[in-house]
């Protein structure tokens, strides 16, 4: 137990360092206090000499005085021989008046004693003697001679010496008993404990808590406490090793655990570095990643495996090394390609263990992949037809438009099929999903190789067309294809076989990968509809391409529609009145109001521009209240003054029946006062051609409260006799077309006649639009037709001209020679 | 020793304050019922001085010279312990009493070869001794001096 070590030398220990200490102050103060002892002793010594003597000498200087008074030499020599009594005096002599009365001298020792005196005193000696004046007994005054003393410095230097020896001893015999003692206190009361201390902590076995006995007689002193303190750190480290024992056990019964989870683990485990080499991995790895690519060597490397993308995975090691500090895990989904063609969908999860290394856990997430991706595909498919629907056209767009990849230029087609609207009413949704089918096939035959195709709502279809568009004859192709598309529909419906005939519209616009960056996904769409607008408004059953001056005019009517928000709220928006005339009597009856806009900058603008915006962004439902209440303003200042006219309102296709509701129009008429006979409806054949049930009701409410309804622009459309017949119409407006040629168009002459001829047999009335000239009136009043209108009687005119619009039509009406 | 010779001489210092003052009392009673006569200090014609200073007095007196200025030996002559004008002689001479001036030669005739001067009982032993011995001086008083001897030669007047 003892090291070899640990015995030290007795002057290694604390004493011999100790009293060599003390004894080195001790020689340093002895020897200085012995300087300074004996400088001070032999000044004392001195001192006391010369005081001593000058009180012997004062003693004896009355009898001296008397003595040199008297010149008496024997008395004199009584005096010195007193005086040499002492043995400090070496001589006494006295003078009187010059003369030596009495002398005496001891014999020196040596004949330079003074000389040896001042090099052995080491301090300047008196070599002067003491000196007294002798005055008369009877005379103070008056100096009779001297006594002189010559002290025996040697003697006194002897005797200084002597007590330095002394004291010198004195202190040399303290020294040491101080060393002595020093030692003893040293060896007793400090080394002799520690040693006993030493001992016993050699021989104790600290692991067991063994406690060490204090030295008998130390149990208050601070060797005591010394014991203590090491007894309570015994303790404390015991109890420390217990505790440390304990998180020992309880770790490795952890790592047994965790050993467990990782060899049972139906997850992959591994560790592997920045390389992807695997420094462990557990079987489910092995297995997951299929074990022969990764174990064939002695360094596997996950990037070995058969990934499909092994630099996928090598960006997602560089991601989680990033995120290290964060202790974030980085997740990702990669594909493994087998030997026999099979794939699995493994999921990695990485965390930075810190070190440079990746912890990761392997997941088989082949089966969610896959309802992923059919998930995905179902999402973006539609799923009447079987195409994609407008989110799967965005992907393929978005991927064909973005990106840094070199891109092949390709076309994108718009469909819209005309009038689809009145298949699914007239003959059933169920047909109409027939037809939308039966299209999908036309567009599925007509694409080939990495085309794409989709609906993106009820009745449109989308055509991405690369490889297509990459073929000598696009536009040949492309004409072949819209006339397929238009070829009757065949559809089998209950009981019999039904031919469909259906237009179609097209927009196409093109993607030149050189000249078309940064036109996207949305941007090549919006190109299309607006070509598809144009075809539309061309009037259909054709196909448009995109130009950039669409664009610009879109942009234009984006404008117009703003400043009409802006006119609909400042009032720039008012109403013309068209009179209606009777042929017959020469009358103004009514007039038709006609809205007006003039714009600020533009002018005036026409309401058929102005109108189908309205409609399209749904303004069209203000401006008709708007014209209902100028209507009806205007009638009632008519009818205040007797005037018994009537004003027509337009109502188009999409104010029926919920943004013109007949309740509204009603209360109107009864809020001015007025009968029902004020205010007519005009309506287009578009009305009719609808939703045949709501307008059929509107209509029916408005003729049951006395509104008379005429149909617009007669001729024009269908112009289909049935409507006539089915609806509650008051009268039918003959379109201006065919008046304008009437003097010398037969055709139209014979039109015009057989409507007229028919509406009377209907009974409804007739009105001819767009009467120009005195012919056209002649004709019309031949062939029996009631009511006209046009520039011949006047164009329309604001509200405040209109009465003498009035008086003027009818005086130059009654002024023609014709007979009424 | 020498604490004693302190001590010795200390007392002998108070007693001779004492004592001094205790004969200026007395004296001046004294001369308040007697006339005062001046002491002086007389010679034989025959010595050959006519005048002394008080220095040379002393000298004479307290055994420091044993000449004469004219170098006849000094023959001082002293009066009986008890008298009253020896008192007076050494206390106007050098202002001691006669026990100081005992005292003083106590010290030289112990020890020493010098002697006090000779002491005869009366004035007119004195004068005769004065007249029969050249080189002899005497202190008397002048009243008796006056009446008595002519021949007598006054060296030194003594006064006050």
């Amino acid at each position: 137990m003892i090291s070899p070590k640990v015995i030290t030398h007795w002057w290694q220990g604390i004493l011999a360092p100790s009293i060599a200490g003390v004894l080195v102050v001790a020689l340093f103060v002895g020897g200085v206090s012995s300087y300074f002892i004996r400088q001070s002793l032999s000044d004392r010594e001195q001192k006391q000499a010369i005081r001593r003597l000058t009180e012997a000498l004062e003693t004896v200087q009355s009898t001296a005085s008397i003595a040199a008074f008297t010149h008496d030499a024997q008395l004199a020599s009584e005096v010195v021989e007193g005086l040499m009594r002492t043995s400090d005096i070496l001589m006494v002599k006295i003078e009187t008046d010059g003369k030596i009365l009495a002398q005496d001298m001891r014999s020196l020792k040596a004949p330079s004693a003074n000389a040896r005196l001042t090099s052995d005193m080491g301090i300047a000696v008196h070599q002067s003697s003491l000196s007294k004046p002798l005055v008369s007994p009877f005379n103070k005054t008056e100096t009779i001679g001297h006594i002189i003393l010559q002290p025996d410095w040697l003697m006194i230097e002897s005797r200084v010496r002597q007590n330095v020896q002394q004291t010198l001893w004195l202190l040399l015999a303290e020294m040491v008993a101080v060393l002595l003692s020093v030692a003893a206190v040293m060896l007793f009361f400090v080394l002799r404990p520690i040693k006993e201390i030493s001992d016993r902590l050699h021989h104790a076995a600290p692991e067991t808590g063994a406690q060490i006995d204090i030295p008998e007689g130390h149990e208050k002193t601070e060797i005591g406490r010394l014991v203590g303190d090491v007894n309570s750190i015994t303790n404390r480290l015991v109890m420390l090793l217990a505790h440390e024992r304990e998180i020992q056990k309880q770790r490795e019964i952890a790592q047994k655990k965790y050993q467990n989870l990782f060899d049972h683990a139906t997850s992959g485990i591994f560790v592997a570095d920045k390389t992807g080499r695997l420094d462990s991995f557990n079987p489910a790895f092995s297995e997951l990643v299929w074990h022969a690519y990764v174990s064939q060597d002695k360094d596997p490397n996950l990037f070995d495996a058969a990934w499909q993308a092994p630099e996928k995975i090598k960006s997602l090691f560089v991601l989680a090394l990033r995120q290290e500090t964060a202790g974030r895990v980085s997740t990702d989904d990669f594909l493994l390609r087998g030997r026999r063609g099979d794939e699995r969908w493994l999921s990695i999860s990485l965390a930075s263990l810190g070190d440079g290394s990746l912890q990761g856990t392997v997941t088989d997430v082949t089966a969610r992949k896959q309802e992923e991706i059919q998930a995905r595909r179902l999402a973006g498919m539609d799923a009447l037809t079987g195409l994609a629907n407008r989110q799967g056209l965005m992907e393929v767009l978005s991927r064909r438009t973005v990106g840094d990849v070199k891109k092949r230029p390709f076309a994108v087609l718009m469909i819209n099929l005309d009038g689809f609207g009145q298949i699914n009413e007239s003959m059933g949704l169920p047909v109409g999903d027939d037809v939308l089918k039966v299209v999908a096939d036309r567009i599925r035959a007509f694409i080939q190789g990495d085309d794409y195709s989709a609906r993106i709502g009820g009745d449109e279809f989308v055509l991405v067309l690369e490889d297509k568009f990459a073929c000598d004859a696009f536009d040949h192709q492309l004409r072949d294809f819209f006339v397929v598309l238009q070829q009757p529909y065949r559809m089998a419906v209950p009981d019999a076989v039904r031919v469909i005939s259906i237009q179609a519209s097209a927009g196409v616009a093109f993607y030149a990968a050189d000249s078309s960056q940064g036109v996207d996904a949305h941007e090549l769409l919006r190109h299309a509809e607006l070509a598809l607008m144009t075809a539309r408004s061309a009037g259909g059953h054709t196909y448009r391409f995109f130009e950039p001056q669409l664009l610009v005019a879109a942009e234009h009517r984006r404008r117009i529609e703003d400043d009409l928000k802006q006119a609909l709220e400042d009032g720039s928006l008012y109403l013309g009145f068209q009179p209606i005339v009777d042929l017959t009597s020469g009358t103004v009856v009514g007039a038709e109001s006609l809205i007006r806009w003039v714009h600020p900058t533009r002018g005036m603008v026409s309401p058929d521009i102005f109108i189908p915006l309205a409609e399209e962004v749904g303004l069209i439902s203000e401006i008709g209240l708007l014209v209902l209440e100028k209507a009806c303003q205007v009638v009632s200042q008519w009818r205040a003054k007797a005037q018994p006219l009537y004003v027509s309102i337009n109502v188009s296709a999409l104010q029926i029946p919920n943004a013109l509701p007949p309740a509204t129009i009603i209360s109107a008429l009864a809020r001015h006062g007025l009968p029902p006979d004020a205010l007519a409806i005009e309506i287009t054949e578009g009305v009719l051609m609808g939703n045949v049930s709501v307008a059929q009701t509107w209509m029916t409410q408005l003729g049951e409260a006395g509104l008379r309804v005429y149909l617009d622009d007669f001729g024009t459309g269908y112009s289909s006799l049935s409507y006539l017949k089915r609806f509650p119409l008051n009268a039918v407006k003959i379109d201006k077309s065919f008046i304008h040629d009437l003097a010398e168009d037969s055709n139209d002459k014979a039109l015009v006649n057989a409507i007229v001829t028919m509406a009377k047999s209907l009974s409804l009335d007739v009105i001819a639009e767009g009467v120009e000239s005195a012919e056209h009136l002649s004709i019309l009043r031949e062939m029996g037709c009631r009511f006209g209108q046009g520039f011949l009687f006047s164009p329309a005119v604001q509200a405040h001209l209109f009465e003498e619009t009035v008086k003027d039509i009818e005086q130059r009406l009654a002024a023609m020679p014709v007979p009424w | 020793m020498c604490f004693r010779l302190c001590l010795t001489l200390c007392f002998d210092a108070m007693v001779n304050k004492l004592l001094r003052q205790f004969i200026f009392v007395t004296m001046m009673l004294f001369s308040a019922g007697h006339a005062w006569a001046d002491l002086v200090i007389v010679t034989s014609e025959a010595t050959g001085i006519s005048t002394l200073s008080k220095e040379d007095v002393i000298n004479i007196y307290l055994g420091r010279y044993r000449r004469l200025p004219n170098a006849l030996p000094a023959l001082p002559i002293d009066m009986a312990e008890s008298s009253e004008i020896k008192k007076k002689f050494y206390w106007r001479l050098v202002g001691k009493t006669l026990a100081e001036i005992n005292s003083y030669w106590s010290r030289l005739i112990f020890s020493g070869q010098t002697q006090p001067p000779a002491v005869l009982n009366s004035s007119e032993d004195a004068i005769m001794r004065i007249h029969r011995v050249p080189g002899t001086i005497g202190y008397i008083e002048r009243g008796n001096h006056s009446k008595l001897d002519k021949r007598l030669v006054v060296v030194f007047e003594l006064g006050e």
